[in-house]
């Protein structure tokens, strides 16, 4: 129990640095500049020690503590991944169900820390985050119940289980395509940041400085981790493997996604929220509604 | 431990809810509601109903942010932050509210409830799915469909585009005083020809 405490911890620690060092090591290999490991560590030294930005009649409460949710829920989701064959930290029949509803308090956990400030850039932010990432819930649900059909079971472990002979990706090709934009989303990257972009001065965190803004940076990339780890257990059979121990295996798969999903936010142009919608009404969720039903037939 | 934890969440999910009727926002109401709500799904789920209150928790989330959504759009005050009343007609809701919680205290008080524990192996979620899928099945479906049917008329209803063309095409805004001159810009009866005539003479 303690080694599992201490595994999730680690992973979401190093994990964070290793999500952080890919974001400045990805934009640099195209622009021929160099980033050093240390990166990341220079840029949150700089954010934290600006002065805090204050507006006009702010709830300060939920502006404090979003952040801080936003790193619990990713805590939380990392928790359900079972690093052994042995079993989790958060050892659930549910662990799908339990990550689904990380996924969920996410958006809120964005949409509060844009309201919060009341200003309009990050209460922009707050609304077209909203207006995107409830319909995304959709495909993410069906990609994960598509999962869990073969193992005839909710728990991450059972589905790690299902994967002994073939993994998930192989068997549902679709999947994790699917699964790594509801990633992209949840993290507030690339095409699907409607929060935190540019377009918008920087949306949700648009008034954010100091600390509270390095902690909420801190959060998006911890999330990114417990996202990738969850795609690695769910379509790359998570901590199965040869020769090497469980674990090793986890934390390889998961850079993987990791690295994936990096390279995916720099690769791809982000278009306006009101095409992004008829994109996924009209294109994802048919395609991910047609991948439940193959999904479900090839499991009877 | 087990009782001691779940009294101090049965404490916050009534504390909660109360929060819902003394906060003065809209969206300050829909997420303390969403507190009071995963309280409970806390509480389902150390009761032995893991599926219940891991559901509950994230349909709640869903729900609430777009309650919160909806009730902003359909409020006088757009960006939900500004302070408004949040109770109304106080006869009456004192007097549902008296009636609401006599009938389910009734309901807790003479329903036979189950004391014998959960075994620890016993495949609840598996029970569960069982029961949906099975002897229930047609409640389930039903309600279901009927949902839908609602979600897609209000969808339906409520957007602009339509078979006879916009839905606001002529519609002029209700008016300041009672029977008063319609708020905002007037529309122009001829169009854009005044102004072009204008610039000829």
């Amino acid at each position: 129990m303690l080694l599992l405490f201490i595994a999730v911890l680690v992973t979401l620690c190093a994990g964070t640095w290793l999500a952080a060092w890919l974001d400045h090591l990805v934009p640099a290999r195209s622009s021929g500049r160099s980033a050093g490991p240390l990166a990341p560590f220079r840029a949150a030294a700089a954010t934290l020690v600006r002065p805090r930005i204050e507006t006009e009649a702010p709830d300060r409460m939920i502006w404090r503590l979003a952040p801080g949710w936003y790193l619990a829920l990713a805590a939380v989701g990392l928790s359900v991944v079972p690093f052994t064959s042995a079993g989790a930290l958060l050892d659930s029949p549910v662990g799908i169900v339990i990550w689904g509803s990380c996924e969920a308090l996410t958006i809120v956990t964005v949409f509060l820390h844009g309201w919060a400030p009341n200003a309009p850039f990050p209460l922009i932010g707050a609304y077209r985050y909203a207006a995107i990432g409830l319909p995304i819930m959709l495909p993410s649900m069906f990609v994960l119940i598509a999962a869990a059909l073969p193992a005839e079971s909710l728990s991450l472990l059972v589905v790690v289980e299902s994967q002994s002979e073939v993994w998930n990706i192989v068997r549902q090709p679709l999947g994790l395509p699917l699964f790594l934009l509801v990633g992209l989303t949840l993290t507030l990257r690339g095409p699907f940041d409607f929060a935190d972009s540019a377009d918008i001065a920087g949306g949700t965190s648009a008034e954010d400085s100091g600390p509270g803004r390095a902690l909420w940076q801190v959060a998006r990339l911890a999330m990114l981790v417990s996202f990738s780890a969850v795609a690695a257990t769910v379509f790359l059979a998570g901590p199965l493997g040869p020769v090497l121990p469980g674990p090793i295996w986890l934390w390889m798969k998961t850079a993987f996604v990791m690295a994936l999903a990096v390279s995916l936010s720099h690769a791809v142009a982000r278009t306006t929220p009101s095409r992004m919608l008829t994109v996924i009404w009209v294109v994802l969720l048919p395609l991910s509604f047609l991948h439940l039903l193959v999904a479900g037939v090839l499991a009877l | 431990m087990k009782p001691l934890f779940l009294i101090v969440l049965v404490l916050f999910a009534v504390w909660s809810g109360w929060r819902v009727f003394r906060v003065d926002s809209m969206v300050r109401a829909s997420f303390s509601l969403l507190l009071s709500f995963i309280a409970v799904g806390v509480i389902a789920v150390i009761l032995s109903a893991p599926y219940i209150g891991i559901a509950t928790i994230f349909m709640m989330a869903v729900e609430m942010m777009v309650m919160a959504i909806f009730m902003v759009m359909f409020m006088m005050n757009p960006a939900g932050l500004n302070p408004m009343m949040m109770v109304h007609q106080h006869r009456f809701a004192i007097g549902a509210g008296l009636l609401g919680f006599a009938g389910l205290a009734a309901a807790v008080l003479t329903s036979d409830l189950p004391l014998a524990p959960v075994p620890p192996g016993k495949a609840v979620v598996a029970d569960l799915g069982h029961e949906l899928l099975g002897r229930s099945m047609l409640i389930f479906e039903t309600a279901g469909v009927t949902l839908l049917a609602t979600m897609v008329g209000a969808v339906i209803l409520s957007a602009r585009s339509g078979r006879f063309g916009a839905a606001d095409e002529g519609s002029r805004p209700p008016g300041l005083a009672p029977g008063g001159e319609p708020a905002g810009r007037r529309p122009d009866e001829s169009g854009g020809h005044t102004h072009h005539h204008g610039g000829h003479e």
